[in-house]
């Protein structure tokens, strides 16, 4: 067992990798791939799959300086395409995760990325969506699901609180009702709390947290809208599903011990 | 027609339960649209074209940029109906 001193170093010392190497990449690697690509449409692929592979090397240094172990279920089911993939959200890194398991895979990221004089390239490149306001974000996101591509979007819209009942925006519904795309759920769970919402990275956990990532069987949307429904009660009412599904599966977990090891 | 503050409420109300199911024991004036009636920047959208049929006129979105309560709505309400005539 590595002491918690040595795993406060070494998460901080990720946590400069990361935004340095963030910068670093944006400013050679991804120039170079936008450049040899050609059109954007290739552009947009090999942008993903070095965001994939980028991440993947994140994911495995952080278990080899032993800051965390993970195990991930049904990840074949990540890479049939037009999916709207919808994940809980209970650490900083899930995006990290999720990333790293699909070579194909857009994703909403913070708007301001988008002014960002490095890092906007890479996420134009990508063709990533920005998180504008409800209606457009709505709009963008099912437009790329209607294109075939698979979508990855925390219902949550921010990480979880520890210890209360997930709480969904309904964002994730609506993109869904008007993609009509089908739904794939994935649930992360993590033996220890942490870098929640709110706690400094530098507050490690006391043991090495595991993640245990299953990805679900998918939702057809004959299944979850089979009236073909669009508007608001119809997504306060998927909105609710997500949430009774997310429970039940955490109830899960407690009742088979899974947050115990 | 002119119509008091009371029926525009009314009329707010009424369209915030067919449009939200909202429990209309919840929709007091002083009630916040987004932390007590769980109303989204998505639901804002129907809201308002709910509104511009009821006023019958354009509405521009910056006439309910700064609207946080049912008050607040049914202020921006009437000064619409007030710029009609």
């Amino acid at each position: 067992m590595l002491g918690r001193a040595w795993r406060v170093a070494a998460t901080g010392f990720v946590f400069i990798l990361f935004g340095v190497g963030a910068l670093i990449i944006s400013a050679t690697l991804f120039p170079v791939l936008r450049l040899l690509a050609g059109s954007a449409a290739r552009a947009r692929l090999r942008i993903q799959r070095a965001m994939q592979l980028t991440f993947k090397g994140y994911v495995l240094l952080m278990r080899l300086l032993g800051l965390l172990s993970y195990e991930v279920h049904g990840v074949e089911r990540l890479w049939v395409p037009g999916r709207l993939i919808i994940a809980n959200h209970p650490t900083l890194i899930d995006v990290v995760f999720m990333v790293s398991l699909m070579p194909r895979v857009d994703c909403i990221v913070k708007e301001g990325l988008f002014r960002h004089p490095f890092l906007r390239w890479p996420v134009i490149w990508a063709s990533y969506i920005p998180n504008s306001t409800g209606e457009a974000l709505v709009r963008d996101c099912a437009a790329t699901l209607k294109r075939g591509n698979s979508l990855l979007v925390f219902p949550e819209g921010t990480r979880s609180v520890p210890g209360q009942p997930l709480r969904m925006q309904r964002g994730a519904a609506h993109i869904a009702l008007a993609s009509g795309a089908p739904i794939l759920p994935v649930t992360i769970t993590v033996t220890e709390p942490t870098l929640t919402k709110g706690h400094p990275w530098y507050r490690v956990p006391r043991a090495r947290p595991h993640f245990c990532i299953k990805v679900g069987e998918p939702w057809s949307p004959s299944v979850y809208n089979p009236a073909g429904e669009t508007g608001a009660l119809a997504a306060r009412r998927l909105t609710e599903f997500f949430g009774e599904y997310y429970a039940a599966v955490e109830a899960d977990n407690v009742r088979w011990g899974l947050l115990d090891r | 027609m002119t119509k008091t503050r009371e029926q525009v409420f009314a009329h707010l109300r009424d369209t915030l339960v067919e449009l939200f199911e909202i429990d209309a024991d919840k929709i007091s004036p002083d009630a916040n649209l987004y932390t007590d009636l769980d109303i989204d920047s998505i639901d804002a959208v129907d809201l308002v074209l709910k509104l511009k049929e009821f006023t019958g006129q354009k509405i521009q979105p910056q006439q309910f940029k700064h609207v946080r309560t049912v008050n607040d709505v049914v202020d921006a309400v009437m000064a619409i109906l007030a710029n009609v005539k």
